[in-house]
């Protein structure tokens, strides 16, 4: 390697770190607390459900046509928009609306909530808990609330939507640039120093330098991995946007024009579940939305079904049921780009191997923070000496001529003040 | 640039024995590949022996930079006195 591509890929380093440092120090604080929600949650807020009925095990649940329908009995003249069985809690989430147009309408007036849900026990089909009516006074937030909330925004788009979104993607792209170019600096540098060496009896420069080398050699995949998928996750809006314009298109056009017919006339909703299931072997049907969802059919029970392991737990399925036979039109997998981006969520989230995972990622999530700070303190430390001088005390070997002059000797006149 | 390097493949002159080229790339890759083999055995494999596997995988690289900062910080107290 010259003298010059060198110069280059230290340029390269030291301008696309400089870009991204101060997001992701951003993005890597404001990802630790994210990191453990689930937990921050349980602690400070608490559980707010009712306790569940104990009931011997293996009772089976209630049909979801029951609970449709009492949902229905409950708000006549209503409609129900979506119907959700819980993850992990024996219970089932109906939402409802007083239609669809006014759901529409809530896009314009912010402060507009027509829609409202009902937690109905899964297997006795009795109701656990509403939402709180809309014209109740709010809820006074609480200060976990807050606080998550901030982190959550700042960490996926700076509080600026979409936008921020593209941005912070953009800086995931800098940042996995600036991680090739590290990596090849490191090559060069540590050529004549034993691996995971500090140099403490040297100046301090030198003691940061090593420090920032041998993080960012222990944490290097690490980070290209979860900057790498952080950078993927932020594209999921237009990624989705274009399989609705695309395939999703193309798949409703049959239906688009037909009306969407009364909700006392729609096929079963457990059928369509247990249809779903067969037409999608191995997945678990999460929620089936009602006929004229705004992304949906006019005509079909959409039912979104997921892989049951953890690599495909994020692979949603999309079936679509007729509603007015109770027929299967089709299961539609997702093009290889949402394969994709789904692939890449638990490897930047982390959440994918329990407890001890979680703290693993936040571990090297701290020291990935060291390596930004270790770099921003070698930044500021010497910004005033010129390229090759700042190369020849990192102990690059310059192929000018004096090659053979050791490293540290550049650093002589430092020394020599003891 | 030409086929053949222009760098001479002996190492340039030590000074002392530490001044040797050391192989740069054992340490990195061996952490690198622990870390994906850590990241991938928990995504791909659904049993809790791939799990524990994940996590001693993932810790090894932390354990590695602990124990390079204790030798440092242990071993060879810092000589330099009174500079910045």
């Amino acid at each position: 390697m010259t003298t010059r591509i060198l110069r280059r890929w230290f340029v390269v380093h030291k301008w696309t770190s400089l870009v991204c440092t101060l997001f992701l120090l951003i993005v890597c604080v404001t990802g630790l607390p994210l990191l453990f929600s689930e937990q921050i949650w349980d602690t400070f807020v608490g559980d707010d459900d009712p306790p569940y009925e104990v009931l011997p095990p293996g009772t089976p649940n209630a049909s979801l046509d029951v609970i449709v329908d009492k949902a229905r009995a409950l708000y006549p003249g209503q409609i129900i928009t979506s119907v959700n069985p819980d993850d992990d809690e024996p219970a089932v989430l109906v939402s409802m609306a007083p239609s669809w147009q006014a759901l529409k309408d809530d896009e314009n007036y912010p402060d507009r909530h027509s829609g409202h849900w009902i937690k109905f026990d899964a297997r006795t089909a009795k109701i656990l808990e509403q939402s709180r009516p809309a014209d109740a006074p709010k809820e006074p937030r609480t200060w976990t609330g807050i606080i998550m909330g901030i982190c959550n925004r700042l960490h996926t788009s700076l509080f600026a939507y979409l936008p921020g979104r593209l941005f912070l993607g953009l800086m995931g792209g800098v940042f996995v640039a600036s991680l090739v170019s590290g990596t090849v600096l490191y090559g060069r540098f540590m050529k004549r120093l034993p691996f995971g060496s500090v140099r403490r009896d040297r100046a301090s420069r030198l003691t940061w330098l090593d420090l920032h080398n041998l993080l960012g050699a222990a944490t290097l995949v690490w980070a290209t991995v979860v900057g790498f998928t952080g950078l993927v996750n932020e594209l999921q809006t237009p990624l989705f946007g274009l399989w609705r314009v695309t395939d999703v298109r193309q798949i409703l056009r049959p239906y688009a024009d037909l009306p969407v017919p009364s909700q006392e006339h729609l096929s079963s909703v457990q059928a369509a579940f247990d249809t779903a299931a067969k037409a999608t072997p191995g997945n678990e049907v999460t929620g089936l939305s009602f006929p004229g969802a705004s992304f949906g059919s006019p005509v079909h029970y959409v039912l979104w079904t997921r892989g049951a392991t953890p690599l495909r737990a994020r692979l949603f399925t999309p079936v679509l049921v007729d509603a007015r036979t109770g027929e299967l039109t089709g299961a539609y997998p997702m093009p290889w780009y949402l394969r994709f981006l789904e692939i890449s969520r638990p490897l930047h989230f982390g959440d994918y191997g329990g407890m001890p995972l979680k703290i693993l990622w936040a571990l090297l999530d701290v020291v990935v923070i060291g390596v930004l700070v270790s770099g921003l303190v070698l930044w500021a430390g010497k910004r005033k000496i010129a390229t090759d001088a700042r190369l020849r005390a990192l102990g690059y070997d310059l192929d000018d001529g004096d090659g053979t002059a050791p490293a540290d000797f550049a650093l002589t006149p430092v020394e020599g003040a003891r | 640039m030409n086929a053949v390097s222009p760098e001479i493949p002996v190492p340039s002159q030590p000074v002392s024995a530490s001044r040797h080229a050391v192989a740069v790339w054992p340490w990195p890759i061996a952490l690198g590949l622990l870390t994906a083999f850590g990241l991938l055995s928990a995504l791909l494999g659904q049993h809790g022996v791939w799990l524990a596997l994940s996590w001693a995988a993932l810790s090894i690289p932390l354990i590695v930079t602990v124990a390079c900062l204790f030798k440092a910080w242990c071993r060879t107290p810092s000589v330099k006195g009174g500079q910045s």
